[in-house]
């Protein structure tokens, strides 16, 4: 059992409904063969006599009689006379009620019966009236009856309308009860159903213009407009008494009806994977030539032109069904399976209906499949519209999915690329941290070291107190280091401040007197440790030549703050720069050296009396918290 | 002022340093000597002395878990941190544990003497680097503060007292490099009260950061 069920899940959808439109078809042919009404009489006969200016000779037509293939087309009034069939007396029962069942006449017509009119539809109503687009059906007053039924004289009058096969049909006359059912069941499949399709195709024309509009996918705004086009053709197509002047009827029932045509060629293009190139000439040529066709055909009168539209219009339809089948060879996918069997059973609803209505097929004419295979049709085109649009969700949550993925795996190489960067930079740092220390270690404290190492070792006599001086002097340097590894933030003040510890000893020794004018400043931009060391270094040197060589009793260290500078001067009395001062000197080009690499810039004045040597940073920018 | 001082010091040459130095003041003793940290915590709280001389590098731990304890057990007695460098960053970390003081290991007698006089006296030593991580130190706890008060009313803490202008311009111009002396000449104000406003700050700074560790310890269910 359970095998049977997965054996069947593997039958493709296609086959299925191929399966079903078969038992469809199988029971309409059932539906829709011929069978008579019983007790009624079919009236296939006619003597016709045209009223009015027209010629106006008898004569006796089979029915259908069609005025538009009369030569020239028939037009105005026509009067029909019957004579009353021999059969119907033997078989209705006297005295039942009677009535005459029309499957087509029109456009408007009256009866008369043994010279009484028995009733008229819309004989006299203003306006465009067609009754042929319905079944008609007239009760035969009983009291105007002869008693001899052979005596009684059945006269039906037509007024016609060009371009409209008006005229007459074969007609029924019988039994009022068999006759209605007949006509209330042909009434069913001819205006129910239709309206029906009406309501299928808005809907479908609704969802996919609506998706069109979502997705701008150009097959969807073809079926809405194959879907719009086919319920303003079916909408207008029974109305029998439309709110609308015959040749606007006229031309938009036609020309819906060719839109739905081309807009259906355009969409099988699209589908069938844009190879068909001549389905797509086919759609777009019958889109533009229909409305300068149909408009000639309207203004002329001539139902020859319709002919010749409509032999074109089933001549595209043939080729593009070829066309289909051409593209068959290359393979097809489900959908457009699923589409060629739709279109199939379509078209064999067409051929049925023409073949029985034109040509005389066996089958009811009166019971026309196209209204329900055009139904098949059109879900068939919504549910492959379905199954497209889910595939196209499905496609668009898998590139989703691929695209998460990679933009997940890229923003962890990203990641990845950017620690490596990070552990680099920290790397960097800290060698570039190392280096400066080593340099500082090697230079200050290391030399110290040394220095005192060797006079320890000189054979001549230790002065403790020199070696207790030069180990002070090692371990300031040391501590000066670790001062500039402290976090002073470009913080000036502060930098002096510390500075001011170590040299402070010196100048009290030389005999020095400090001045400090140190005021708070804004921090100086890109001031670190490596920085604080520099400016460390350079005041050294300063305050050293002070203590060493200008004489001088007293020194002022001043910090002011100018339009985006920040300003530090330390000034002596001393002697001033003198002749000796070379402005190359190795102490004076060591402090522009190490201030340039802090990016500052150094001035030397000659005081009268003393020497002010001026730095110069850039502030940082202050936030607007001030 | 006879002083007993107590030792907290691993290295013996620095230990005979500090009894030679005593030694040179009539009245001042040493109250006791621990070479490592597990024996000052059993000896040093109740040898009860003036003055407490303690190394932060000690071989068997931190000296600043000693001062934390030493400064609730003997809250009467001075902490003077002794330190080779006395580099700031670390120097601060042992005030909030309660240090009232420091002094750098390779000073000369007459500066160990002069420190501990200092601190008896009431005053505290600072650098301007020193005095600069305080102010910076003491904000953030008044930021955090005013911040927890916005959150909950009823602090019992007075938030405008922890600086008063006074101390604050005191610290900014030791920070700025100031010396006491100028200091005292620029706010006309006694050497000997901004020595007492830098040590009150200390005391400030420890007992702060003490109510700050309690509270964030509350906040977190810890106590």
């Amino acid at each position: 059992m359970r095998g049977l069920l997965r054996a069947l899940e593997r039958v493709e959808a296609w086959v299925w409904v191929c399966l079903l439109l078969g038992v469809l078809l199988v029971g309409l042919v059932r539906v829709s063969m011929p069978r008579p009404v019983p007790g009624a009489a079919l009236i296939e006969w006619a003597t016709v006599t045209r009223l009015g200016g027209a010629p106006q000779e008898a004569r006796r037509v089979k029915l259908p009689h069609v005025w538009d293939d009369e030569d020239p087309p028939w037009q105005g009034e026509a009067r029909y006379e019957v004579s009353w069939p021999p059969g119907l007396a033997a078989q209705a029962s006297p005295g039942a009620p009677l009535s005459v069942y029309f499957p087509r006449i029109g456009a408007r017509y009256r009866v008369l019966l043994n010279g009484a009119l028995v009733d008229a539809a819309y004989w006299e109503t203003p306006g465009y009236v067609d009754t042929s687009v319905v079944p008609q059906v007239m009760n035969l007053p009983t009291h105007l009856l002869k008693p001899n039924p052979l005596d009684n004289r059945l006269v039906i009058e037509v007024r016609g309308q060009l371009l409209r096969k008006s005229g007459l049909s074969p007609f029924s006359v019988g039994p009022r009860d068999a006759l209605e059912s007949r006509f209330e069941h042909v009434y069913v499949w001819q205006v129910h159903a239709a309206w029906m399709v009406v309501a299928c195709s808005t809907l479908v024309a609704l969802l996919a213009g609506l998706i069109w509009r979502q997705s701008g996918e150009r097959s969807f705004g073809f079926l809405a407009a194959a879907s719009v086009a086919w319920a303003v053709r079916l909408g207008l197509s029974p109305l029998v008494h439309p709110p609308l002047s015959f040749e606007l009827w006229f031309y938009l029932h036609k020309l819906s009806y060719s839109f739905y045509c081309g807009f259906i060629y355009l969409f099988l293009w699209d589908l069938f994977g844009h190879r068909g190139g001549r389905l797509r000439w086919l759609g777009i040529s019958v889109l533009w030539i229909a409305p300068v066709w149909l408009a000639i055909t309207t203004f002329s009168d001539n139902y020859n032109l319709y002919r010749i539209w409509t032999a074109w219009l089933a001549v595209v339809a043939l080729t593009a069904l070829s066309l289909m089948f051409h593209r068959a060879r290359w393979g097809l996918d489900q959908n457009q399976r699923l589409l060629l069997v739709a279109g199939l059973v379509t078209v064999i609803c067409g051929g049925r209906d023409f073949g029985v209505i034109q040509l005389g097929w066996r089958g009811d004419a009166d019971l026309r499949w196209m209204p329900l295979g055009s139904l098949v049709f059109m879900l068939t085109l919504a549910s492959v519209m379905v199954q497209r649009m889910g595939s196209y969700v499905l496609q668009i949550h898998q590139l989703n999915q691929e695209l998460e993925h990679r933009v997940r795996d890229k923003e962890a190489e990203l990641r990845a690329a950017f620690d490596r960067l990070r552990e680099a930079e920290r790397r960097q740092v800290l060698e570039d941290e190392r280096r400066r220390l080593t340099r500082d270690m090697h230079d200050g404290l290391g030399s110290q070291l040394v220095q005192t190492l060797n006079l320890v070792r000189s054979n001549g006599p230790v002065d403790a107190r020199v070696v207790t001086a030069m180990l002070h002097h090692a371990l300031e340097e040391l501590r000066m280091t670790l001062d500039s590894l402290e976090p002073l933030e470009g913080d000036l003040p502060a930098i002096l401040g510390t500075l001011r510890r170590r040299i402070g000893p010196a100048l009290d020794a030389a005999g020095v007197e400090l001045d400090w004018q140190v005021e708070e400043v804004p921090p100086i931009e890109g001031l670190e440790s490596r920085g604080v060391m520099q400016l460390f270094r350079c005041l050294q040197e300063v305050f050293a030549n002070i203590v060493q060589h200008a004489r001088a009793r007293r020194v002022e260290v001043r910090t002011w703050h100018e339009s985006g500078h920040v300003l530090l001067s330390v000034a002596d009395d001393g002697v001033g720069l003198g002749a000796g001062f070379r402005d190359g000197g190795r102490g004076v080009s060591n402090i522009r050296v190490r201030a340039a690499a802090i990016g500052a810039t150094v001035r030397f004045h000659d005081g009268l009396p003393g020497t002010r040597v001026e730095f110069r940073f850039r502030a940082a920018p202050q936030a607007d918290t001030a | 002022m006879p002083t007993s001082i107590y030792l907290i010091e691993d290295d013996a040459l620095v230990r005979d340093f500090v009894l030679r130095v005593i030694g040179q003041r009539p009245g001042w003793r040493l109250a006791g000597y621990s070479p490592t940290l597990t024996h000052a915590r059993a000896h040093a709280a109740v040898a009860a002395a003036d003055v407490y001389l303690v190394d932060l590098g000690l071989p068997d731990g931190r000296g600043e878990d000693l001062l934390r304890s030493l400064s609730r057990s003997n809250p009467g007695s001075e902490l003077l941190v002794f330190s080779v460098f006395g580099d700031e960053s670390r120097l601060i970390e042992a005030i909030e544990a309660g240090a009232t003081g420091y002094v750098l290991k390779g000073c000369s007698g007459e500066e160990l003497l002069a420190a501990i006089e200092q601190i008896r006296a009431g005053g505290a030593p600072i650098s301007s680097l020193l005095a600069r991580l305080l102010l910076k130190r003491l904000r953030s706890v008044q930021e955090a503060q005013v911040q927890a008060q916005q959150v909950s009313s009823d602090l019992e803490l007075a938030v405008s007292a922890i600086l008063s202008d006074r101390e604050t311009q005191v610290l900014k111009l030791v920070a700025q490099g100031y010396v006491n002396k100028e200091i005292a000449r620029k706010l006309d104000i006694s050497t000997h009260t901004v020595s007492s406003h830098i040590k009150s700050l200390y005391n400030k700074l420890a007992v702060h950061s003490r109510v700050q560790v309690v509270r964030i310890a509350q906040a977190r269910g810890l106590v």
